[in-house]
């Protein structure tokens, strides 16, 4: 039944984007909302779910992202109901995305809701090939260009997934045979996994598949090139759902790698993510406008949350991963308004609002903002807090204390240099440049509003409970 | 015979490397789908697996049929240049080639002894993947990129017919499903880029 409620909104949405006509796009977005239920209703049920046998159950976990790309993705179908109005769209193309869209959430609800590497892997393929269109929706020169670089190193990205996923099956079928596809199984065997090597180097793999995708180094700029040559929504998406549906896949094989040779782990992903953080922090300092600002601090965010899952920290991984998925997208979505000026107008973005909606939305935006950069009240400063003690606690378990704290330090000063340049941005938005008047629509609002609310309720008792208990 | 194959799958590789022409670079791309789908029957019907040999027809229609006469006339039709020089020059290209397949032969070596019997294959299914990735690489259009592209994927279908006795059955065809959306995609890019002119 559950499943039914899964598919059903995503067939009508395909259906519906086929009529061309004006008065359907309320229901469009009906439909991107209409996935929220079945993810509440998940969420209530008995953990673990099965949905479809052993190919697809719902755990903790993915109950949790699932319900965050839903969200994730009502609040884009809701900024996408005025995007006509910021930016030039042919109405073909307008219905051409949602039709996208629609084998956007297949893939998406297969990757993140799966316990089979196989689907798994299908499912991320399915996503990225349908978001290749997704950016085409801009006609512009500059966006067909980065739809093939997307289609190009997007294709290389999953195929790396894909050589380590037959890697890994290749390792683990001598003890488990044809079940080495299922999550379950293979963390139930992690630890009879008679070639240990040929699963280290199926891991490493696809976790530099993975990376390569999250624009992780050395590939920092090529999502963020994709991002800004394409309209905001997509870059949304991409930050808020595909990149949790990637997330999803790290966490369940970097379970298993933990069981197999935890050190081998653990070193991998601090020289990675350390790296890429240090590459990303000047980045994003020299960062001149609002897309790669935002799609560079994605990364950051991303690394900060390997090393914390890595770390042992689950809570603060995963506190961490929910506080990027809707504050992001929520960031994103407001460089609609916020570059209706000009790409590279940062100075008095903030200024000129009217009414209302003008001045809740500038108060929205400069909140995020400084959320984002976890100032305390936001969702990420408590996370970080429990991630830095997570990693602490790993080292003292370990030899490898100083060490630890070297790199917290370092992280520490890299993360005061993307503070740094955030503040500065954030005053340089409000307090610099001329006032000019900009249009804040109703549903961009919402839209905002609806992830402002998600963030703070991640602070709320209960769900901190529930993310505990993922553990 | 199958060593005979898995060597025609490199070989026909190395020489899509150093092809300069796109058809000529399409016959290479088919004659190693041609060795891999021939592989695949082989070994299924030494294992009886079905599902292998499914995966075998599949190919040899698909991969060495299909795909690369669907690329030839979607040139014509868009005017693709066909002259494809690589931009790396071919006296560097012969010495990075085999430092390539060194490096992976001797990174496959642990794995050798324990997948037992087809080690050779798994070496040069992660050899193909790095010399599938220079093809990528060492061309500036974007139709030498897809048949890079297509020759990955074939390199990941040699590892999962040599190393693992082939995929369930669903993997297999998931991927194949996978790879005609991304024809598709393909031909709505080239189609869209007719639009943007």
């Amino acid at each position: 039944m559950i499943l039914f409620e899964l598919i059903a909104p995503i067939v009508v949405m395909f259906a519906l984007s086929f009529l061309h006509a004006d008065r359907v796009r309320a229901l469009l977005a009906l439909s991107a909302f209409a996935i929220m239920l079945p993810a509440v209703q998940l969420l209530l049920q008995d953990k673990p779910f099965p949905l479809l046998g052993d190919y697809l159950i719902a755990d903790r976990l993915n109950t949790y992202v699932l319900l965050l790309a839903s969200v994730v993705g009502a609040g884009v179908a809701l900024a996408l109901m005025t995007l006509q109005r910021h930016v030039q769209v042919h109405p073909r193309a307008y219905f051409r995305f949602y039709r996208f869209f629609a084998l956007f959430w297949v893939g998406l609800e297969m990757a993140i809701l799966s316990n089979h590497m196989g689907l798994y892997w299908i499912g991320l393929e399915m996503a990225t090939l349908s978001t290749v269109y997704m950016i085409k929706t801009n006609a512009t020169r500059a966006a067909h260009k980065e739809a093939w670089n997307y289609m190009i190193v997007g294709a290389i990205a999953i195929s790396l997934i894909l050589f380590g996923i037959i890697l890994i099956y290749a390792g683990a079928k001598p003890v488990l045979g044809e079940e080495a596809m299922y999550f379950t199984a293979l963390l139930g065997a992690a630890d009879r996994i008679p070639s240990p090597f040929l699963f280290e180097m199926g891991f490493a793999i696809v976790t530099v598949g993975m990376f390569v995708k999250m624009g992780f180094f050395p590939m920092n700029l090529w999502l963020a090139n994709v991002e800004r040559a394409s309209f905001y929504p997509v870059a949304a998406l991409f930050s808020g759902i595909l990149e949790s549906a990637i997330m999803v896949g790290f966490f369940r094989f970097s379970d298993v790698a933990k069981i197999v040779n935890f050190s081998h782990l653990a070193g991998f992903i601090f020289v990675y993510a350390l790296l890429t953080m240090f590459v990303v922090a000047f980045l994003i300092y020299r960062a001149k406008d609002f897309m790669r600002l935002f799609s560079l601090s994605g990364i950051e965010h991303m690394a900060l949350i390997a090393l914390f899952w890595t770390s042992g920290g689950t809570f603060a991984a995963l506190l961490h991963f929910g506080a990027h998925a809707f504050i992001k997208p929520a960031l994103f979505l407001s460089t609609g308004v916020l570059e209706s000026q000009g790409r590279y107008h940062i100075a008095g973005a903030l200024r000129g609002y009217r009414g209302l909606k003008g001045k809740l939305f500038w108060f929205v935006v400069g909140l995020l903002m400084l959320a984002i950069v976890s100032l305390p009240p936001s969702p990420m400063f408590f996370s970080e807090l429990y991630g830095f003690g997570s990693m602490i606690a790993l080292a003292k378990s370990g030899h490898h204390l100083p060490a630890m704290i070297a790199a917290i330090v370092l992280l520490l000063f890299l993360l005061s240099i993307i503070f740094y340049r955030f503040v500065e941005l954030y005053q340089s938005m409000k307090y610099e440049g001329e006032a000019v008047e900009k249009r804040v629509y109703g549903s961009e609002l919402a839209a905002l509003l609806l992830f402002a609310v998600g963030a703070l309720a991640l602070l709320l008792p209960f769900s901190l409970a529930f993310l505990r208990s993922i553990a | 015979m199958s060593a005979f194959l898995t060597g025609a799958f490199l070989a026909t590789l190395v020489a899509a490397l150093f092809a300069t022409r796109l058809y000529r670079l399409l016959m290479w791309y088919a004659l190693n789908s041609l060795a891999l789908g021939l592989l695949a029957l082989l070994i299924g019907s030494g294992l009886n697996d079905p599902a292998l040999i499914i995966s075998g027809v599949l190919t040899l229609l698909l991969k060495a049929g299909v795909i690369p006469l669907v690329l030839k006339r979607l040139t014509q039709r868009f005017a693709l240049t066909r002259q494809v020089t690589p931009d790396i020059k071919v006296h560097y290209a012969v010495v990075l080639i085999p430092a390539i397949l060194v490096f992976t032969f001797y990174l496959a070596e642990p794995i050798g002894r324990m997948v037992g019997g087809n080690a050779n294959s798994v070496a040069v299914a992660i050899s193909s993947l790095f010399l599938a990735l220079l093809l990528m690489m060492e061309h500036r259009n974007v139709a030498p990129k897809i048949i890079g592209f297509l020759m990955m994927e074939n390199a990941l279908f040699l590892l999962g017919t040599t190393a693992t006795g082939g995929m369930p059955m669903l993997v297999e065809l998931g991927i194949f499903f996978d790879l005609l959306i991304a024809i598709v995609v393909i031909n709505l890019l080239f189609r869209r880029e007719e639009a943007v002119e």
